[in-house]
């Protein structure tokens, strides 16, 4: 089970989008998500959905590594669009049944939702495939530096998230191989109630916490040991550059913004007719 | 000890008169360093004084918790010394104004490799030292090439460390020290984790700086082996040196080294019993040294090596048994159906016999490790997992061979075997068990297994198989049973770790790299322990290696695994036989067979079982040394 967490691997490829300046990446991670919570239609939607198959495209990186990344968003998707089919409102009542009415503009709105969210995960599960969990960070420091002028130690919070990403999968290892050892000692992790099996978690837990603190300590020693804290100002290696490339995608960002405000005024125009079933309200 | 510090003397004036008068006459200079961990407890380091020249291999030997690793961490600053001064590069780690500059001159490669990297790129993880010390960017990108290339990483510049081998990964680890460009490397136990061929990496990335780069290096290890690389060799036994001088000098003294809890390597072992026969030669460390040497006597008394080698005791392999394991076309593939899709087995077939005490050898991805979790269903056959469908096989066309693995009773392609009593009947140790480690007392944990497999037990049957399994793996139950696994010492947890596998009585024991990590004398006692088991406790015991001195020395039978095949599968004296083909997979041979191939090089063919007592008693006999060969 725990080998089923894409987020965060990143996927190893030089591809156009890999070598975009995390910055940009961010960023327009940041407008792809605006841009889901302004479109009020399906054109707009469609625009996003648009851009997340030639991001993609763009980024060379296996369509189902893409797809597997909302596995962990399914059950609340399910269960946020049953409560929008059973109890949204609206003007088409299509069947009822004592106090449940189920009306056409809940289940437009559930399947609006349910895009919406699935292009939601899918686009940053992009941005972890293409991007270094050590990119990330230098762009998120670098994004976040105004923070410093109000004394937020903006690089100290950036090494740590890179630590943190560094030792997922060491960890990972680590869990697989102390549940396979335990399960050899005859213990079982999925039978019985929720109580048994929280229960049965503790052989696995603690060995992964005590070896987790056992790693903190020496990881602080080899980073001492390698002139933390040394008292001078740390330079960076890599300095974040903008280039011709990150150009185009940001002004790409940019015409599909432009799209989906667009679509959102004169969206109706197209098919006036069903446009009331594409918009949501 | 003063001829040495004259010698320096010298050395300094010669620097003295060159440009750079700012050099310090001392690498590294302790001067009666005394250090506790707390107060009351004995020192963990006391009265050292050691003087390391600058230019010099220096390797530290002891055994575990004699203190040699204190002595590292004291070198730069991670502890600091009670008594006694200590100068690095001429500077005071103590002092925490100049910490800084220690830390700057001395770089330290700790044990576990990936506890000592922060970033997830190789590039990005190098640069880290030299951006703590605000080195200009342009200069940074050149100490990575640099230090890549001194380790022999360049192709793994854009790499993540994880997907590496721990060989690798350790040489990584030297290069981030080396980004920071220091006068003194030092390796504190850096090569511990490491199988022979990682080892074999690390040391001579070490031994290359040194002689190339005129680094200073400070080597400290439990293999005596690795010490052959140093100019000097001091041995630590409960923090005091004890002994100092060349690497020769120090393995002259045989015996004298057990009262320090060290080891001679298999080949001193062997040069001792040789000489214990009347047969002169001097002690040797290199099988080609070695070899010359019997050449010479060879030439002055003759060579007539006997014909036969020992008679084996192995179990007849003909003869079926109850608990025989019979493994037929066994192939597996991890994430099927995917991209990654990686074939780990590619249909083995291999027979083991009860009563055997197997090995099985691989490097790391060989299939080793799959093979073995699919001995006690860890990773089930197709055929027996839920949700098993059929392959359709078109018409004409013969259906693939079915793999089938059948241990005992236990037919394991079988949906309705009995998993549980099949798992209490195959016991699995994975590499490291301490780790696996939970429960808040030895007893606990050691019965966890057991109330698993066996939940109807009375409290006084469980008392009584614990009591029975923590004595066979020689812990004292009384002394321990109350104790929290956590406190006991690293050899005494892998040995109660053992202990929580064997309670259920397993006809077979699989272990995973049993002796990984401990020094050379807890290899030894633990190999010791498993001959104990085997016989009495467990029928068969399957030991997972790359060490093949281990192999030779313990296994009846050993097969090889190799890209998901098994390419050989024999009794040691068959397999080792064949060292060249070994040696084309990437693996090493044991010391005896690189002696054999020496030998046969100089016109002298040796037949033994490749253990080094027989390969000595061969020697002898070959030699008509001493009477009692």
């Amino acid at each position: 089970m725990l080998n089923d967490v894409t987020f965060g691997q990143y996927y190893p490829t030089k591809s156009f989008v890999h070598r975009l300046d995390p910055r940009v990446k961010l960023l327009f991670l940041i407008a792809y998500i605006v841009m889901l919570f302004v479109a009020n239609s399906f054109y707009g939607l469609a625009l996003c959905g648009l851009i997340l198959i030639i991001a993609t495209i763009a980024a060379r990186v296996p369509v189902w590594s893409v797809l597997r990344s909302v596995k962990g968003v399914i059950f609340i998707l399910a269960f946020t669009s049953l409560l929008n089919i059973f109890f949204h409102g609206g003007a088409n009542l299509l069947w009822e049944w004592r106090f449940i009415h189920i009306y056409l503009e809940g289940i437009i709105f559930a399947v609006f939702l349910t895009f919406r969210l699935f292009f939601l995960v899918m686009g940053s599960a992009l941005l972890t495939l293409t991007t270094t969990p050590v990119n990330l960070t230098d762009g998120l420091e670098s994004l976040l530096f105004p923070l410093t002028l109000i004394k937020i130690p903006v690089h100290v919070l950036a090494l740590i998230m890179s630590i943190a990403l560094r030792f997922i999968p060491t960890l990972m290892d680590e869990t697989n191989r102390i549940i396979a050892a335990q399960k050899a000692r005859g213990a079982s992790f999925d039978t019985g109630n929720i109580f048994k099996r929280v229960k049965a978690i503790i052989p696995v837990l603690i060995p992964l916490l005590i070896s987790a603190f056992r790693r903190a300590e020496e990881l602080g020693d080899a980073m001492d040991v390698r002139c933390y804290s040394s008292g001078k100002k740390r330079t960076k290696y890599k300095k974040l550059k903008f280039s011709g490339r990150d150009i185009v995608a940001a002004l790409f960002a940019a015409i599909m913004i432009a799209g989906v405000i667009l679509f959102n005024i004169y969206g109706y125009r197209i098919y006036p007719q069903i446009y009331q079933y594409l918009v949501i309200s | 000890m003063e001829e040495l510090t004259a010698k320096v003397e010298n050395g300094g004036d010669n620097v003295t008169e060159g440009a750079t008068a700012a050099l310090p006459d001392f690498a590294v200079k302790m001067d009666n360093v005394g250090f506790s961990y707390a107060d009351g407890q004995p020192n963990a380091v006391n009265n050292v004084t050691l003087e390391v020249k600058r230019g010099e291999f220096l390797a530290v030997l002891g055994h575990n918790g004699s203190g040699k690793s204190t002595l590292a961490r004291l070198i730069c600053g991670l502890l600091t010394a009670d008594t006694g001064s200590i100068s690095v590069w001429g500077y005071n780690p103590a002092d925490k104004e100049q910490l800084g500059e220690v830390r700057a001159h001395a770089g330290v490669v700790f044990q576990n490799p990936d506890n000592q990297m922060v970033a997830s790129i190789v590039e990005d993880d190098i640069a880290f030292g030299p951006e703590n010390l605000g080195v200009p960017r342009e200069e940074i990108g050149e100490r990575i090439s640099w230090a890549l290339a001194a380790v022999g990483m360049e192709e793994f510049r854009h790499s993540t460390p994880t997907r590496l081998s721990g060989g690798q990964k350790q040489r990584i680890a030297v290069a981030g020290v080396l980004a920071i460009k220091p006068d003194v490397l030092i390796l504190d136990e850096s090569t511990a984790m490491l199988d022979p061929r990682g080892r074999r990496e690390v040391t001579e990335v070490a031994a290359r700086l040194n002689r190339e780069e005129g680094m200073t290096v400070i080597l400290i290890t439990h293999f005596m082996e690795e010490a052959l690389l140093a100019d000097r060799a001091v041995i630590m036994n409960r923090g005091e040196i004890v002994a100092c001088g060349t690497p020769q000098e120090i393995f002259e003294r045989g015996e004298q080294l057990e009262t320090y809890n060290l080891c001679l390597p298999e080949i001193g072992e062997i040069c001792n019993k040789i000489k214990a026969a009347d047969i002169d030669i001097p002690t040797c460390l290199r099988p080609a040294e070695l070899a010359a040497e019997l050449k010479k006597q060879a030439d002055i008394r003759g060579f007539n090596p006997r014909q036969s080698a020992r008679t084996d005791d192995a179990p007849d392999e003909n003869q079926a048994r109850e608990w025989d394991i019979d493994i037929s076309n066994l192939t597996f593939t991890y994430s099927a159906k995917s991209p990654f899709a990686t074939q780990a087995l590619k249909g083995v077939n291999l027979h083991i016999s009860e009563g055997e005490f197997f090995g099985i050898i691989g490097h790391t991805g060989s299939g080793k490790s799959t093979l073995v979790q699919h001995l006690n269903a860890l990773i089930k056959l197709p055929q027996a997992q839920k949700h098993y469908k059929k392959p359709r096989v078109k018409k004409g066309q013969t259906p693939p061979p079915q793999s089938s693995l059948v241990i005992g009773k236990y037919d394991l392609s079988k949906r309705k075997c009995d998993w549980r009593n099949l798992r209490a009947d195959v016991g699995m140790v994975f590499q490291y068990p301490e780790y696996q480690l939970f429960a808040e007392t030895v007893f606990a944990d050691v019965a966890f297994g057991l109330k698993n497999f066996r939940p109807g037990l009375s409290k006084e049957e469980v008392q009584q198989a614990v009591k029975e399994s923590l004595e066979a793996v020689g812990l004292n139950y009384d002394e321990v049973q109350d104790k929290s696994p956590f406190d006991l010492s690293g050899g005494q947890k892998r040995r109660a770790a053992i202990a929580g596998v064997i309670v259920t009585k397993p006809k077979i024991l699989v272990l995973d790299e049993p002796a990984a990590g401990l020094d050379p004398l807890g290899k030894r006692e633990i190999m010791k322990l498993l001959h104990s088991l085997h016989g009495d406790w467990c029928k068969t015991v399957i030991i997972v290696s790359h060490d093949m001195d281990e192999i030779a020395e313990n296994c009846t039978r050993a097969c090889v695994v190799s890209n998901g095949q098994i390419v050989a599968c024999d009794k040691p004296e068959g397999l080792f036989k064949r060292a060249e083909e070994l040696q084309s997979l990437g693996l090493d041979v044991p010391v005896t067979a690189k002696i054999c191939t020496e030998l046969s090089a100089l016109g002298l063919d040796l037949e033994c079982d490749f253990t080094s007592r027989d390969f000595a008693a061969a020697v002898i006999s070959a030699l008509g040394g001493g009477g009692n060969a």
